[in-house]
């Protein structure tokens, strides 16, 4: 049986190449990555090294077809990997049925780092392994729930490694169930699990556990999670006898992720994972693998998973801080960058909470990630640039998401961080870069994104105490054809989902209202951040001509009344602050006592203005919760009935912005 | 002599008959002959080239030529008969070669001259292709080096340039000349086409080489011109532009009155009114095929550009009106290609004066004035545009006009004329090298009569020259004003309630910009008499409106605020140019700029206008008015605070320009509480006044500066710090400051180089975060995740998930043993198969 099903699989692989890769694709998981070979490795590290001459444009003249997300070149070639996977399978089967072999007989056969290279002889491993297998296999042909029981106890007990062996061969074969790839007797790990039960057992078993066993047969402490104490023990002979189990194990748990689907389940065994990622040390090929797949979990995956991925990538990127951290950021910025294609509006949370987890990626060594930032913004500007020289694809290629969704990081990045690190340089660059998007999309079908712009010059002005005029941005939105008044109500509109606005929003009462409502938010957010300031009455002057000219020309209520208020508030605090401002000894000259002035009262956050101010944040929050609203529950319908379940708790607890 | 031997032994097979024939035929100016002509040209030259060459390269044969020369002009010297002959042969040598004066004139060819060149032939039965030779060696002997070198170029430039033609010509020649008649007919559209290019291009070569002769196949050009195939015609009408541009005399042809015509004249001036005339009428009938083809869309480029290139380059020529009129009709095209050829053709027209004489400024200004009067100032900017390129030279008739100009202008005026002069007089003076220069190239040629005469008869054209200036100035400032009357008519109909309509007002006013730019340029030109009106125009202008009622939005829209800061500016140049002359009050204009500079919004206005307009009326301003200058700075300081870099950049500079001008105006770096000393009237600073002087500036303090010094950009911050710092003890000496409009365009977006120094410096760090520590905070984003407590669900999923892909794998595998076993039925049945046919076929076999 054995010799006729061998048969029938060198058959398949000789001639029905299509169906098994059909088969392959029919699978609902990316696809996989092996890295056994080690020459792949190296290549890979050049390419972790060399990408900041590779992405780099100096001319910026042929950037024309270059996208957003194929700054950093990376060499990913699924197709071939996904050939040499099965080969990178096969070998490990090889491998462990040698392991076994050798188990029995002896340490000393054992065949050390020599286990990846030797992949051509297939067909005669193959054959090996095949019989090896069924030897096994007539040893403990069927794990029933009993076995396994006892098993566990043995290894909890006594530490027995063969019966670890036993059960990790079994957690194998269970990881495996059911992929009929080519080297696995499918029949075979069919009889040997045969119900539920054990399947659960054995996996739920060896994830809990698999951990807390391997430290304590190498004696590492369960808190540690520093790669050196791994590396310190590859010569032992210990660490030896145990690495091919780790290694099994490892691969069979990275196996398994790509073959579940349940978000529970992935979410589960990341996190056990998680507990055990030291031990990837020792397998760098393995790594990068479990970074292919939690980036992938990180992108696509919903609440717990995607921040139980990201905590691993976050792991990585600090126990491998030499090694990874830079193909960590690359990974996760082009899978970022690629995902912010499609936007809709339950995608927006996740976006928020993926920059989020990015920017605390980067944050973790702000040297390499500014590095990165400063290409990436480099190609951004020449982007614009030849938006500027009005070239119309680059003008498409600006106004869309990923163009925002990028200066979205990169502000967030900074902002984040200018407090710590002199980014001046990048903080200047992307200013810039803003107000040319601003300028370059005049129109009112833009005041979404002229909008985000506002939003983003306020947060870096905010964060970092630097002044940048937004007055006359926000103001013209706020001015664009006020005379025409009560449109039709129209369609809820909510700003912060799109870009650019269908021509027919334009006539409605809605676009108004949220033209009015956005610019009195963003500017009393620029007006709150310098209402202490000694030169606020001057800063309000004009905005504030402005507003009353808009107070007289609008006639409907509502705005009026908005406006008013604003104009009521900025003028008590030009009052405020003039009072305090005359009462003064010093000049203007005189900077340091410029800077102290008013600092006590800024403390006590207890201005009219400032009151005035989270009124309106929170009002803001209310209303974007109320057009959104509407939205989210129905994309939660449908949630539901994809998935069944809710993930939006999650969601919002995993989005601080 | 051995080597003439040679060539005849060579040469006569091919050339015999065909010349014979153009012996025989060739006596008179018809089609035929331009044919054969050209033929016979080209072969000519063909064998030339290869005689001249040989002769070139060979010591020997220069030297033998030399002597011969040398022979010849003994023998010249003793006979004037023979000396006629040989010039008459020299002539046909080189007429037989295309020879091209510097003008661009080709005339020495003679049909006579050849009958009698071959009649001079001692050997007159022997072939052409013997005379040929002689006839090289002759010429040869003829030309001194330098004149052979350049007929040598010229053979060969123009071998090259009939090349292409030659070849196809003699592979074409022979059928035509045989059976022109019938193949004509049965030739294909398309070869009909080919047929006529070709013919194009040989008439017009045959014209370019020869005009004088081949005046007459002009006619037959202008008929392929008038061909149905689009192609063809617009072939033609560029041939003909090319023609034509290349043998329209310098001067302008007039007609022979009947009279002149009844007169008896030599052969030569018949001759020469033949070829005028005929010239004319054919250029007449081009034209009018132009003009009329500017009419059809599908010509309507190729004849714009004809007639533009044509204006262009003959300017002098008859038919001037018609072709200005073209163009001027074109100036203001929707398309865009068509006006900027026409607004190129005009300016063109203006800046070279020379070429004719200024008349044609005179007529093509008043065609557009009166295109301007037509269309009610609705036009294109660009038309009004053009006037820029005009010059006028105040020099012509000085003395008549300082005579006549003592009467208004006093000794001041002379003082500032002097100050003004350097300028002016630099302009003059180049204007009128290129004059000197241009009429002394014209001299050079011969045939530029006119020029020469011109040159002859300056003094006497100073009055005619002054007089089209007037004209011209009169009829462009008639322009101005209408055009400016027409945007003060639609103010006021707007400001008395009339319906929105009228006046043709709701474009706006396309025409304002470059006719106030115009008036600034001018301004200097302009009639004292109207300066009074014109700058209460500009007032009102400048105040858009506004100035009676300024709430209503809709008069905003009336005038840009740009056009009212351009109304500013010009009332500013205007008034500098004739400062003295004036008693005008320019206080209205800063109580403009000075609400203006609220109104202005960076994307809809242009800031480079806003710059000039600081740069002009503060900068530049002489006057220290204090509280003015204050009430500048202030508001200045305060719209720094809300707009773009490059605004904030002009308007800071500006600050700092009035700073350092009016050292009283320091006091507002300072706190004096009170207000001061200085402190003007009113006491309390009113940031919403509307005018300057009633802001009471004076009592505030600049605190904008310390907001400005933590702007983002840079150059803004550090500046604002350095105004800061400005002490108001020291009176400091000017610094050579950068303008507000270099500021501005330095700060604008456009020239922002988004260059990142890729040097990454390593950030500076403020403060290092260990990186453990942050890993551990980092944990807040991921709420609640501390351990996973939830292990049934777990399971359960997995068994769920255990069940799901055990059945997958169970029906799999099922499938798989069904595949096979049907498989191994297909076998079987197979196998059957065989053997019976097996049987069956062994069958027969055995049974053999």
């Amino acid at each position: 049986m054995g010799k006729l099903g061998k048969k029938a699989r060198k058959f398949a692989k000789k001639h029905l190449q299509s169906v098994l890769k059909n088969r392959r694709k029919t699978k609902v998981f990316f696809k996989r990555k092996s890295s056994s070979k080690g020459q792949q490795d190296t290549v890979e590290n050049q390419v972790g090294k060399t990408t900041i001459p590779n992405g780099r444009d100096p001319e910026g003249e042929d950037l024309k077809n270059i996208s957003l997300d194929e700054l950093f070149t990376e060499d990913d070639s699924d197709v071939v990997e996904d050939a040499s996977d099965s080969d990178g399978f096969l070998s490990e089967d090889q491998e462990f049925a040698k392991f076994l072999a050798s188990y029995k007989k002896g340490p000393e056969m054992f065949q050390g780092e020599e286990m990846d290279s030797d992949e051509d002889e297939t067909s005669n491993h193959s054959m090996r392994l095949v019989d090896e297998d069924s030897s096994i296999m007539s040893q403990g042909k069927v794990l029933t729930h009993s076995v396994i029981n006892s098993l566990c106890q043995l290894i909890k007990d006594e530490h027995n490694k063969s019966a670890l062996k036993t059960l990790l061969n079994g957690y194998r074969a269970a990881c495996w169930y059911g992929t009929d790839s080519i080297g696995v007797p499918d029949n075979a790990s069919c009889q040997r699990i045969q119900n539920s039960g054990t399947f659960c057992s054995i996996l739920m078993f060896m994830l809990r556990e698999a951990d807390n066993i391997f430290r304590g047969l190498l004696k590492i402490p369960s808190s540690s999670c520093k790669k050196e104490s791994i590396l310190e023990l590859k010569n032992t002979s210990k660490w030896k006898s145990l690495k091919p189990l780790i290694k099994s194990y490892l691969r069979s748990t990275l196996f398994f992720l790509n073959q579940v689907t349940d978000s529970e389940i992935l979410a589960f065994s990341l996190s056990r994972l998680r507990a055990s990622i030291i031990f990837f040390a020792a397998f760098p090929s393995l790594l990068k693998r479990l970074m292919k797949a939690t980036v992938h979990l990180w992108v696509t995956g919903e609440g717990v998973l995607s921040s139980y991925s990201f905590l691993i990538i976050q792991d990585v990127a600090v126990v491998f801080s030499s090694e990874c951290f830079g193909i960590c950021l690359i990974k996760t910025y082009k899978s970022y960058i690629s995902r912010s294609k499609v936007v809709d509006f339950v995608h927006t949370k996740h976006m928020q909470f993926l920059r989020n987890s990015f920017i605390e990626l980067c944050s973790l060594d702000v040297h390499k990630s500014c590095a990165k930032a400063l290409l990436s913004i480099q190609q951004l500007a020449n982007i614009l640039k030849q938006g500027l020289r009005k070239k119309k694809e680059s003008l498409k290629k600006i106004c869309s998401w990923q163009y925002a969704n990028c200066i979205d990081l990169w502000v967030m990045f900074i902002s984040a961080n200018i407090c710590d690190y002199d980014l001046h340089h990048v903080f200047y660059v992307i200013i810039q870069l803003i107000n040319g998007v601003a300028c370059l999309f005049p129109g009112p079908r833009y005041f979404p994104l002229r909008l985000k712009c506002v939003q983003w010059l306020n947060h870096l002005s905010s964060s970092s105490g630097i002044f940048i005029p937004v007055a006359a941005l926000v103001l013209d939105v706020l001015e664009y054809k006020m005379g025409k008044e009560g449109g039709k109500p129209g369609k809820a509109i909510n700003f912060s989902s799109v870009l650019k606005l269908p021509k027919h929003w334009l006539k409605s009462r809605n676009f108004q209202e949220e033209c009015v409502f956005s610019a009195v938010e963003q500017l009393s957010v620029h007006f709150a951040q310098w209402s202490y300031h000694i030169s606020f009455p001057e800063l309000s002057t004009i905005p504030l001509i402005r507003l009353r000219r808009f107070h007289e020309i609008a006639t409907t209520e509502s705005l009026r009344r908005v406006v008013k208020r604003l104009i009521d508030q900025v003028e008590q605090n030009v009052e405020f602050v003039q009072k305090k401002r005359d009462d003064l000894a010093f000049s203007p000259k005189d900077h340091q006592s410029v800077e102290s002035f008013l600092q006590l009262e800024k403390g006590s956050l207890n201005a009219p203005f400032t009151q005035y101010y989270k009124s309106v944040m929170q009002k803001a929050t209310s209303r974007n919760l109320d057009t959104n609203g509407i939205k989210s529950s129905m994309e939660c319908k449908n949630l539901k009935r994809k998935r069944g379940r809710l993930p939006s708790k999650m969601l919002n607890g995993g989005v601080n912005r | 002599m051995g080597k003439k031997q040679r060539k005849k032994i060579v040469l006569p097979p091919e050339l015999p008959p065909e010349v014979s024939e153009d012996e025989i035929e060739v006596s008179d100016e018809d089609l035929q002959f331009v044919n054969e002509n050209r033929d016979y040209a080209g072969f000519v030259s063909n064998l030339d080239t290869k005689s001249i060459t040989r002769h070139v390269s060979r010591v020997a044969d220069v030297k033998e030529d030399a002597l011969e020369f040398l022979y010849e002009k003994r023998l010249r010297k003793k006979s004037l008969e023979k000396e006629s002959e040989q010039k008459g042969l020299e002539v046909d040598r080189v007429d037989a070669l295309p020879v091209k004066t510097l003008d661009g004139k080709l005339v020495y060819r003679t049909v006579p001259k050849i009958s009698q060149h071959s009649e001079n032939v001692t050997g007159g039965d022997q072939d052409i292709g013997d005379n040929e030779a002689d006839g090289v060696d002759k010429s040869l002997v003829k030309l001194t080096k330098p004149e052979k070198r350049a007929k040598l170029k010229r053979m060969k430039k123009e071998a090259k340039k009939q090349a292409k033609e030659v070849e196809n010509e003699e592979v074409q020649q022979t059928p035509q000349a045989v059976v022109l008649a019938e193949v004509e007919k049965e030739l294909t559209a398309l070869e009909a086409n080919e047929r006529k290019k070709y013919k194009l291009a040989e008439l017009g070569t045959a014209l370019l080489t020869d005009p004088e002769s081949n005046i007459k196949s002009l006619k037959e050009m202008l008929q392929i011109s008038k061909d149905g195939d689009h192609a063809i015609a617009v072939l033609g009408l560029k041939s003909l532009l090319a023609v034509f541009k290349d043998i329209i005399p310098g001067y302008r042809i007039r007609l022979p009155t009947e009279k002149e015509q009844e007169m008896v004249v030599s052969k030569v001036v018949k001759k020469m009114r033949y070829y005028e005339s005929t010239l004319l009428s054919t250029y007449k009938g081009y034209l009018q095929r132009l003009i009329a083809l500017e009419q059809q869309a599908s010509f309507q480029l190729v004849a714009i550009r004809c007639i533009c290139t044509l204006l262009d380059s003959v300017p002098h020529f008859n038919y001037r009106e018609s072709l200005l009129a073209a163009v001027i009709k074109n100036i203001s095209s929707a398309d865009d290609v068509v006006r900027k050829l026409c607004c190129a053709t005009v300016k063109s027209l203006f800046i070279n004066e020379g070429k004719h004489g200024g008349e044609a400024i005179v007529e093509a200004v008043q065609l557009i004035a009166e295109h301007v009067k037509v269309y009610d100032c609705q036009l294109h900017p660009d038309s009004i545009e053009v006037f820029m390129s005009l010059s006028f030279d105040e020099d012509i008739g000085r003395t008549e006009m300082s005579k006549a100009d003592n009467k208004f202008k006093n000794k001041k005026n002379k003082k500032r004329k002097n100050s003004e002069e350097p300028s002016q007089e630099n302009d003059k003076k180049k204007s009128r090298k290129e004059l000197m220069s241009k009429t002394r190239d014209e001299v050079l040629t011969p045939e530029t009569v006119n020029a020469d005469f011109k040159a002859a008869s300056l003094t006497q054209d100073i009055m005619e020259r002054r007089r089209m200036q007037t004209e011209t100035l009169s009829a462009v400032f008639q322009t101005f004003f209408r055009i400016l009357k027409h945007a003060m008519q639609s103010i006021a109909a707007r400001s008395e309630g009339i319906s929105s309509s009228s006046a043709g007002a709701s474009g706006g006013h396309p025409l304002l910009a470059p006719c106030l730019n115009g008036i600034g340029k001018f301004s200097h030109l302009i009639d004292l008499d109207f300066m009074g009106d014109l700058i209460s125009y500009l007032r009102k202008l400048s105040g858009g409106g506004s100035s009676s009622d300024g709430s209503s939005e809709n008069f905003l829209k009336q005038l840009t605020v740009s056009e009212r800061l351009r109304c500013c500016i010009v009332a500013f140049k205007v008034m500098r140019n004739n400062l003295d002359a004036l008693n005008v009050d320019l206080q209205d204009f800063f109580v403009q700029l000075y609400s203006i500079i609220l109104e202005y919004r960076p994307g809809r206005d242009q800031g480079e206008v806003l710059a000039e307009a600081l740069k002009i009326m503060l900068c530049d301003d002489r006057q220290h008015d204090m509280q003015r200058a204050a009430a500048f700075i202030k508001r200045l300081a305060t719209f720094s605070l809300c707009f773009g870099s490059a605004e904030s950049m002009a308007a800071l500079v500006t600050v700092k320009h009035l700073l350092q001008k009016n050292f009283k105006c320091r006091n507002l770096l300072e706190n004096d509480a009170g207000g001061g000393s200085v402190s003007g009237p009113i006491a309390k600073y009113q940031p919403y006044a509307s005018d300057p002087n009633l802001s009471g500036a004076l009592a505030s303090v600049l605190w904008e500066l310390n907001l400005l010094s933590k702007h983002y950009h840079p150059t803004v911050s550090t500046l604002a710090s350095t105004i800061s710092m400005l002490s108001t003890a020291q009176n400091q000496v000017y610094h050579s400051n950068v303008s507000p409009q270099q500021a501005f365009m330095e700060l604008s977006l456009e020239h922002e180089p988004f260059d990142l120094k890729v040097d990454i410096e390593k950030p500076n760090h403020k403060r290092r975060r260990g990186s453990g520590s942050s890993v551990a905070n980092s944990s807040g984003t991921n709420p609640g995740i501390t351990d996973w407590t939830d292990e049934d669900t777990v399971r359960k999923r997995l068994s769920e998930h255990f069940s799901l892909i055990h059945d997958i794998s169970e029906n799999k595998r099922l499938r798989g043993e069904l595949d096979r076993t049907t498989w191994s039925l297909q076998l079987y049945e197979q196998y059957k198969k065989q053997k019976k046919t097996k049987q069956n076929g062994s069958k027969p076999l055995k049974m053999k």
